[in-house]
């Protein structure tokens, strides 16, 4: 009876906020309106957007889901109760706010266990794969630094990973940096070679966020078990995107971000093999909240969210996959048929369709990223995008110099459209055919000159 | 979980209330079943809900994943399943019209790309 009485006005409200020219009165407050007016952000809806001097009509299409993927709307309304009425601090046992926010984060604990196959008692929540991978690297090696002072780990693996491990290295550690293929995969028989009496950790992420290729898993972990070294995988892009089983790669330890599965930023999740138990010193030390691994409060309204997104994972993930799958052949068939010199970077059998890593010869990358700014993508991952060399993950794979400033990493989801994709492609294929024409490099191609050949005068 | 005391006045024993519960869950969970026209009217309702969302990419997803979840269920055969999907569906229904209320107060001024050179 009362949704009679609420539907009209709820659809009158709608109809008003749909309205482009109508949007609601935005009384900012004192600091919000400060801040707008501080940033040199100039928006308005019929002149566009104008920022650090770039104008553009309209907000860019996303295609950047390995930097961060948007909030999926149902994650959102999972969490919001728990920002407005439902703040209770999880650790008090003392009253409903905190027995509710108890019961909340238990069950998002469940959640995300059952995504990879693990138990809940196994899951350990910390503020993102960044501290995870610290936890785990740092944290292992720390307690067993007795007895074992060295760590295998890949060339191709996240910065907090080599950073550790570099951290560690300055302790006295040995570190061994695995090479990779020019396909993106690791040799398993130089993994085995490299495994020492005194190795304490694998650590090989699952899925790279560069250039996507998915790892053998299975195979890493039968070695690992063979000679009964904890292993380690960063599984932040896997998760929600391919199966992951705990059991069945044989992992110890495994790094899990909220923001790579449409969840919130600033969560992560740990997860701890219990039999056979690895043990971690913790890296945030305190009242000894998550079982002493890590201390602080638990942040109810993101570890909600998390909850909420890898339920939702487990369900559309075929469908995704499906989906992402069929996006990802219209995008490279797009772009390979109109131009020429496209490379995709990593294996194309082995990688995760979403994550498309394609590098275009001939062409200057940073004048294609500026020509790209109706296109929200990315060359190299944001963690690297600051410095002006090329990417540490394309050099490693034996990629050229030149081939690797030109390269762009497409990101496909699960809200990504087709429109999207073939908007992307006439973009991209548009901005490299008017850079190619300006190339005299690509004008000598085109006659015919090698351009290894060329003896180029020193002036 | 104890009968309640009130509950179990009328009824002779314990054996007969839980009995007597049993099947009038049972009843209740057949009168669940929804008929073709409340699967279409919700079908519809889902598809309405989501072109009043203001972003692009939501509002694209909301009418793909429904009308391609509806495509997949339509197979379903037996009551028990046909009632969790309906009832799957209603809660759906639900977070949309909250979501999409969220998502307007919030939008951005300026739209996205693949709205603007649609017009």
């Amino acid at each position: 009876m009362a949704s009679k009485f609420l539907a009209s006005p709820i659809r009158r409200f709608l109809a008003k906020a749909h309205r482009p020219s109508a949007s609601w009165p935005r009384h900012l407050s004192t600091a919000a309106a400060a801040a707008e007016a501080a940033s040199s952000v100039y928006e308005d809806p019929d002149a566009g957007i104008v920022m650090k001097g770039v104008r553009i009509s309209g907000r860019p299409l996303y295609l950047d889901m390995q930097a961060t993927s948007p909030l999926d709307p149902r994650v959102l309304d999972a969490m919001l109760p728990f920002y407005t009425a439902r703040y209770g601090n999880p650790h008090s046992r003392t009253h409903l706010y905190g027995w509710e926010s108890d019961l909340a984060v238990e069950s998002a604990r469940a959640q995300v266990a059952a995504l990879v196959n693990a138990s809940p008692k196994e899951i350990v929540f910390t503020s993102g794969a960044t501290e995870c991978n610290n936890i785990s690297i740092k944290g292992v090696m720390h307690f067993y630094r007795d007895k074992k002072r060295h760590v295998i780990t890949t060339q191709t693996e996240h910065k907090c990973v080599l950073d550790s491990c570099r951290h560690l290295q300055q302790e006295g550690f040995d570190i061994t940096y695995l090479k990779v293929g020019s396909d993106g995969i690791i040799d398993l028989e130089q993994l085995r070679s490299s495994i020492r009496p005194d190795t304490g950790l694998v650590s090989v992420m699952a899925v790279n966020n560069e250039i996507g290729v998915i790892q053998p898993m299975e195979e890493i972990g039968k070695i690992c078990k063979e000679f009964n070294v904890p292993f380690h995988t960063d599984a932040a892009q896997a998760l929600g995107k391919i199966p992951v089983d705990v059991d069945k790669w044989n992992v110890s330890l495994m790094s899990l971000s909220g923001h790579k599965v449409y969840g919130p930023k600033g969560v992560g999740a740990l997860y701890l093999r219990r039999r056979p138990r690895i043990r971690v010193e913790p890296q945030m030390n305190g009242g000894g909240q998550e079982r002493g691994i890590r201390s602080g409060t638990v942040p109810t309204p993101l570890v909600v969210g998390m909850g909420a997104a890898c339920e939702l994972a487990m369900k559309e993930m075929e469908y995704d996959h499906k989906r992402v799958s069929s996006l990802q052949e219209r995008l490279l068939n797009g772009i390979k048929e109109k131009i020429d010199g496209v490379v995709v970077n990593g294996s194309l059998e082995k990688r995760y369709p979403g994550n498309l890593n394609i590098s275009f010869a001939y062409v200057e990358g940073e004048s294609l990223l500026m020509g790209l700014k109706e296109v929200a993508v990315s060359s190299g991952s944001a963690c690297t995008s600051a410095s002006l060399e090329p990417s540490y993950v394309l050099r490693a794979l034996g990629v050229e110099e030149d081939m690797a400033h030109t390269s762009i990493r497409y990101g496909i989801g699960r809200f990504t459209t087709e429109e999207e994709i073939d908007r992307a492609v006439e973009l991209t294929v548009k901005q490299v055919e008017k850079l190619r024409e300006m190339s005299p490099l690509y004008e000598m191609v085109k006659e015919g000159i090698d351009i290894k050949s060329i003896q180029w005068a020193q002036h | 979980m104890p009968p309640n005391k009130r509950n179990v006045e009328g009824c002779c024993t314990a054996g007969t209330f839980w009995k007597l519960k049993l099947r009038a869950s049972m009843a209740s969970a057949a009168a669940k079943t929804p008929t073709r026209s409340e699967v279409l009217s919700l079908f519809r309702c889902l598809l309405r809900t989501g072109r009043d969302f203001c972003d692009y990419n939501v509002r694209e997803y909301t009418k793909r994943r429904t009308i391609d979840a509806f495509r997949s269920n339509r197979s379903l055969s037996d009551q028990q399943s046909v009632s969790a999907a309906y009832a799957d569906g209603k809660e759906q229904l639900a977070i949309a019209k909250r979501q999409a209320i969220v998502y307007s107060l919030y939008s951005p001024k300026v739209k996205s790309i693949m709205e603007l050179n649609q017009v």
